[in-house]
């Protein structure tokens, strides 16, 4: 059985419930940047939280249902299950011209330096190589870099601007993997034919050829009807039940891995092992869910608390890594 | 005639095409009037298409940069991607039956209606700030009334949406 130690993480395991105290005192902070689909949204900047069906940060509201809104509230419901300090949000208005994603970039440098955030998470925005070139440049020079996981618009452009080592998490759906596989590809629309069939037997190969070429982070979580995780290129773990088809049509159940993912590493977890309950968790509140292709990812969040309640003790004892990772 | 310095960085990787430099001209004087980082650049020779100026865009920004150049009645040729080898946009729309809903699946984009009421019911996928947006326009709808992607969207996720929204129409 091989779980892998990433070094930089020097953490405890957590079991049921956390003591706040065993982390790094008041300043540990996660913080995620994404843009809203909320056009007169401007930059704003806070510790979140969630009332009722919105979501608060910076003295303004804004929507939980879709896009970062959706990963905000799945990792959001996870830290306040663990009793861990919320996160922190960089956000802003944008329907697609830029003009939120040009916001935030700007800031994010400015904002990096003076919270030291130890997990980083980047989420919807255009995907500009540009703005993540110059965000990579500052976060290599600071003395201690965070922890970096990208989905979405800043995956793209992350792997686009040839940058995806210098993340620590990328979550790909299988499109996506395609995409990060194909080395002339900038944007998933632009994937070669024979990547884009939809066999799932086909992402470990993609796998292995997206690291060659430089084009992925160093662990991948692979979201799909079997989700993969590989690190340095390698299948380490595949999780393929509970399997609940009805998922893929639910938009945001994407995200909700990612939130998922992203507030395990901050509660101490080690990358696969994060990576690996993520994708369990999210089954699983599929399942609790009885979703039809007209679910919400609300409703899939709303289950995380459950499930973590029920399979917590089972998930974190070394005999599910065991499983999963036994050939 | 103005044109950014050669040694300015940009190569977001998409490129306009033009028959006639004063296309060119105009194209990057409206696209650039919006709002929008673009470079006046020579195309590449495989690529040229009648003149010796193109516009360098982000490739990403391609649905809305081209619904603007033809709102604008801006004549263009075509938006391709600056590395030659690239292959084409996606054509392929895989669809799913679930029983009582279909899933339509193009690029990155997935568009789930009802076929009883032939309602949208869902769109997951993407990675573009327009698509949280387009999924609070398009949701609940039917097909017959939801407005196409390509109207709202400014990038190619907005664009393979597109695709699969048309794929439905046909079902």
């Amino acid at each position: 059985m091989n779980v892998l130690i990433f070094p930089r993480l020097h953490v405890p395991k957590i079991s049921q419930r956390l003591d706040r105290n065993i982390l790094h005192g008041g300043k540990d902070i996660m913080l995620i940047a994404g843009t809203l689909p909320e056009g007169k949204m401007p930059l704003t900047i806070g510790e979140v939280s969630l009332t009722d069906t919105l979501l608060a940060a910076g003295g303004r509201t804004f929507g939980c249902t879709q896009g970062t809104g959706t990963m905000i509230t799945a990792a959001l419901t996870v830290t306040g299950y663990f009793g861990l300090k919320p996160p922190h949000v960089i956000v802003a208005g944008d329907m697609g011209d830029g003009k939120g994603t040009k916001e935030i970039y700007q800031h994010l440098p400015e904002l990096i330096d003076k919270i030291k955030p130890r997990v980083l998470v980047l989420h919807y925005c255009l995907p500009v190589m540009a703005f993540l070139k110059r965000l990579c440049t500052s976060v290599r020079n600071l003395p201690d870099k965070p922890f970096m996981i990208a989905d979405a618009g800043a995956m793209y452009a992350a792997k686009a601007a040839g940058l995806a080592s210098d993340f620590d998490i990328f979550t790909p759906d299988p499109s996506e993997m395609a995409f990060l596989a194909d080395p002339l590809a900038t944007h998933p629309a632009y994937v070669s034919k024979h990547l884009f069939s939809g066999n799932i037997e086909e992402v470990p190969a993609q796998i292995a050829a997206a690291f060659m070429n430089k084009a992925a982070a160093k662990l991948l979580l692979v979201k799909g009807k079997i989700d993969h995780i590989a690190v340095s290129g390698k299948v380490l773990a595949i999780i393929n039940s509970p399997d609940i088809p009805h998922l893929e049509p639910i938009g945001g159940t994407g995200d909700t891995i990612t939130g998922l993912v992203s507030a395990l590493i901050y509660a101490g977890l080690d990358p696969a092992h994060a990576a690996i309950i993520a994708a369990k968790t999210n089954r699983t509140a599929g399942l609790f869910a009885l979703p039809t292709p007209a679910t919400t990812a609300v409703q899939i969040i709303e289950q995380f608390p459950l499930v973590l309640g029920q399979y917590w003790q089972e998930w974190t004892s070394n005999q599910l890594i065991a499983t999963l990772t036994a050939r | 005639m103005k044109f950014r310095k050669e040694k300015e960085e940009f190569n977001e990787g998409g490129i306009v095409l033009f028959k006639e430099v004063s296309h060119a001209i105009r194209g990057e004087k409206v696209v650039r009037g919006k709002g929008y980082e673009v470079k006046l650049v020579a195309p590449p020779p495989e690529l040229r298409m009648g003149c010796d100026l193109a516009l360098e865009i982000n490739l990403v920004e391609q649905a809305g940069i081209e619904r603007l150049l033809k709102n604008t009645k801006t004549p263009y040729v075509k938006v391709v991607p600056v590395k030659k080898e690239t292959s084409e946009l996606l054509e392929i729309v895989l669809i799913t039956d679930f029983g009582e809903w279909i899933m339509a699946k193009a690029g990155n984009m997935k568009l789930t209606f009802a076929k009883e009421s032939r309602r949208i019911v869902n769109i997951s996928g993407g990675g573009c700030p327009d698509i949280p947006y387009l999924h609070a326009q398009l949701v609940g709808k039917t097909l017959a009334e939801a407005p196409r992607p390509r109207e709202l969207g400014y990038t190619l996720c907005a664009m393979m949406l597109d695709r699969a929204f048309v794929r439905c129409l046909n079902i």
